[in-house]
């Protein structure tokens, strides 16, 4: 191989926060020209690796070189002008703004420069002709509020391109992107790449790599294990390097007893989300809902739940018909719900896990008008225990727990609740492989104890590995419903996708 | 610095200040420290109950999330109709249940607008702050309501043992049932929760508007306390009492920690941020130091705790991923 100047080189990259080493002697290298793939578990180090690239933080120890030469980037503003542009997975664009103040944010063009008069009618017509050439059907005039998630993240797209002279870091791009804005996205990649771009592309959608990637890294509790061209590891070896061990059984085998009918949902509707749902779910039974982002899946268990009022239809908790109007009295009927944000609608990340896990059932640690601090700590200790939470401390604040441990705290919130209904709304999104099949195995359980379950997922693999039935909702309908051992993800993809095809 | 005086920034600052200012007194004026004197640590207390018990309840509307800037209104027409209903003949025990209960009126009418409305409490209360002003000028004219029963001065007056001034147990009082209520019960935990993330605490299945409303009453019911206390210091009710209380108020929770985003919050806190204040006008009196160079201090010390407390939480999120 003749040595060629990497368009991105890092090298021995030390990070520690708080004295908890994050990155211990990283190093990954990006060709021009070529997708580098960046993958590892929740935790591995990936964001705070790319945070450091992008000169949102400065690392311990090491060296970073762009085109061979050596640079320090203080700030995000010092990357930026070496080359250097992020797609981060939060948006980071300017709700108030229009689409194209937001791509030009920072380098709008001006008249009479001295005044530093924004040329509106410029602007305009750059951001057209951009959002043209890439392909995007996006108005620049209009403000970001009224975009889509899909479309806000088009709008996120097109100004790291803009930005980016020489690398372009995407954390995640896909996750609010239809299938055929997906192919959009790695037309244009291919696109940067023939431009002479860098591109490290981190996801969790091995799949989706495997059509881009032409080199990986794994990355694992902050060190680079693995690099090496794409397509010389098998998924295997790949799960393997990330999680550092044998994951035979990710989806480890239940023995439930299928029993009597807990939830029935009667032809619910709540236009324009979803209408006429009907399903039931039986003790012991694990029912799978998939779909794409906006079928109306977690307006659907959202609606059952009580979080929002569904417009018509009926809900039945043990052959009891129910209006479940609120969460508080669903959570009195033993029905349980692990929301798909949990940082928005799960946890109170500043405070402690200890609370965190008693929040849904309080009453039970008061005895003699005072809330029992000892009883709340044996109970948290008993989760922790039970789900394997990390690191095994009541007192710390969830922030500070990853992805995976915060997920299992939530799950701990409705075991200590009593729960007997868990609707489990993308249960295992930014959970670590590990700790994915330790909430497969607690699920397992609660199943295998009569509990009915509810699992709406994007992951395919996931339900076919959990589910019993597989329901598939399309733009709010129920259009087909699965033996989860009879079907595929071929088939699944065809009922949940079929008019964008 | 060591975390221990990060943690106790706010109690060290205090006993630096109680330690200064008699420093000052002996070396700058060259007489004998008057700080310390029993009459004059009693006045401090008297001078800072009145902030101390509306902070007390404001301590757990800002823990929760909220905000009330209409709490200096209300010390002013819980004072007017007060002081009415002991004028018009009402024993002065009676009329102290009416100052609380008009206190808890308006509060509860501030949970309910603001669970009800959906409009950020900051607002809300700005309006009633007019509003509850407005309504104690009017029902008086606009003149202090005068003629109390003697017996009216006896909440702000009476001193047990000779020396301790009643609203100072008022205060420990309260302090140590706001401390019960915020640290054991289920109110006091569903505070911190709904202030740490609102729509969490409602997907966990908690009343968070119920919750919200019965904030708001009991900082009321503190206020209308508050202006008893003060109608009780004048022995008349002035309609313009307790102007600017709301400033002093959330100063002092602020400065003992407490968060205007929520979830942080402690009565401890609260309570030395209070006598932060009161010891820096009183320090500062005894020093001869104007009372506009006063106010500049204060103001620098709000802004300095804040950026202080802020400062730490951006570590501590630095810490994290």
């Amino acid at each position: 191989m003749t040595e060629r100047v990497a368009a991105l080189e890092m090298r021995g990259i030390d990070k520690s926060f708080a004295g908890n080493k994050v990155l211990d002697g990283v190093d990954i290298t990006a060709h021009t020209g070529e997708v580098l793939a960046l993958v590892g578990e929740n935790g591995a180090g990936k964001s705070t690796l790319m945070k450091i690239l992008s000169g949102v933080h400065y690392p311990d120890a090491g060296e970073i070189f762009i085109g061979g030469e050596k640079v320090r980037f203080s700030n995000p503003a010092d990357a930026l002008s070496a080359g250097v542009a992020m797609i981060y997975q939060e948006l980071s664009l300017s709700p108030h703004l229009t689409v194209a103040e937001n791509i030009f944010l920072g380098r709008e063009p001006v008249r009479l420069s001295a005044l530093g008069v924004i040329d509106d009618r410029e602007l305009n017509r750059l951001a057209e002709e951009l959002l043209k050439e890439y392909g995007f059907n996006i108005n620049p005039r209009t403000r970001l509020v009224r975009l889509s998630a899909a479309d806000r993240q088009l709008v996120e797209i097109t100004r790291a391109i803009v930005e980016a002279r020489k690398v372009i870091v995407m954390d995640e791009p896909t996750s609010s992107l239809t299938s055929g804005e997906v192919e959009e996205l790695f037309r244009l990649i291919r696109d940067l790449k023939a431009r002479g771009l860098a591109v490290i592309y981190i996801s969790h959608r091995l799949e989706e790599l495997d059509e881009i990637a032409d080199r990986l890294s794994i990355l694992r509790d902050g060190r680079a294990v693995y690099s090496g061209v794409w397509g010389e590891l098998s998924t295997d070896q790949m799960i393997r390097h990330m999680a550092g061990r044998e994951l035979k059984e990710i989806f480890p085998p239940r023995k439930a007893v299928i029993g009597e009918v807990r939830l029935r949902v009667d032809n619910l509707s709540l236009p324009p989300k979803f209408e006429h749902i009907s399903f039931d779910v039986r003790a012991g039974e694990v029912v799978g809902i998939a779909g794409l982002a906006g079928a109306g899946r977690t307006e659907l268990v959202e609606a059952i739940y009580g979080a929002h009022a569904a417009h018509s239809g009926e809900i039945q908790i043990d052959n009891q018909k129910v209006t479940q109007s609120s969460a508080n009295q669903s959570v009195r009927r033993g029905v349980g719900l692990l929301t798909e944000d949990r940082k928005r609608t799960g946890l109170c990340l500043n405070l402690p896990m200890s609370t965190n896990i008693t929040l849904a059932n309080v009453g039970a640690l008061i005895k003699g008008g005072r809330l029992q601090g000892k009883t709340e700590i044996e109970v948290t200790r008993n989760y922790i225990g039970k789900l394997n939470i990390k690191p095994p401390s009541p007192h710390k604040m969830v922030a500070r727990l990853s992805g995976g441990n915060q997920q299992k705290s939530l799950l701990a919130r409705w075991l200590f609740a009593g729960s007997k209904i868990f609707l489990l709304d993308e249960p295992t999104r930014g959970v670590d492989v590990a700790a994915r099949s330790e909430i497969y195995r607690e699920v397992n359980e609660l199943a295998e104890t009569g509990a009915a379950i509810v699992m709406v997922s994007s992951d395919l693999p996931e339900l076919l590995g959990m589910a019993d039935r597989i329901l598939v909702m399309r733009r709010g309908h129920m259009v087909a419903e699965f033996d989860a051992r009879k079907t595929s993800q071929e088939e699944i993809l065809k009922y949940a996708a079929l008019e964008e095809n | 610095m060591p975390d221990w005086v990060k943690r106790f920034l706010p109690f060290i600052s205090l006993i630096a200040l109680c330690a200064l200012i008699p420093l000052g007194e002996y070396f700058f004026l060259g007489q004998d420290p008057k700080f310390l004197t029993a009459g004059n640590l009693a006045a401090i207390a008297r001078q800072t109950a009145v902030i101390t018990i509306m902070a007390m309840g404001m301590t757990m509307v800002m823990v929760s999330g909220g905000i009330d800037l209409s709490v200096g209104s209300i010390v002013g027409l819980a004072g007017v109709v007060g002081a009415m209903s002991m004028t018009a003949g009402l024993p002065v025990l009676a009329g102290i249940l009416i100052f609380i209960a008009v206190g808890a009126a308006c509060g509860l009418l501030n949970g309910m607008a603001v669970t009800a409305l959906k409009i950020p409490p900051f607002i809300v209360t700005l309006g009633a702050m007019g509003i509850y002003r407005g309504l104690g000028l009017y029902i008086s004219d606009g003149n202090a309501v005068v003629g109390l029963p003697s017996g009216a001065g006896y909440l702000a007056e009476k001193t047990v043992f000779g020396l301790f001034p009643l609203p100072l147990f008022i205060v420990i009082a309260f302090a140590l049932i706001v401390h019960f209520v915020l640290s054991s019960t289920k109110l006091g935990r569903y505070c911190y929760a709904m202030g740490s993330n609102i729509e969490a605490a409602r997907y966990a299945g908690i009343r968070v508007s119920t919750f919200q409303i019965v904030y708001y009453a009991i900082l009321g019911g503190l206020s209308g306390l508050a202006g008893a206390i003060e109608t009780s210091r004048t022995v008349t009710g002035q309609p313009n009492a307790g102007e600017g209380y709301e400033l002093n108020v959330i100063a002092a929770v602020v400065i003992g920690g407490g968060s205007l985003s929520g979830g942080q919050g402690t009565v401890v806190g609260t309570i030395i941020g209070s006598l932060i204040m009161g010891v820096l006008a009183n320090g500062g009196n005894l020093l001869q130091i104007s009372p506009f160079i006063q106010k500049i201090v204060i103001g620098a010390v709000i802004v300095l705790a804040v950026t202080f407390d802020e400062f730490q939480r951006r570590r501590m999120e630095t810490s994290e991923s």
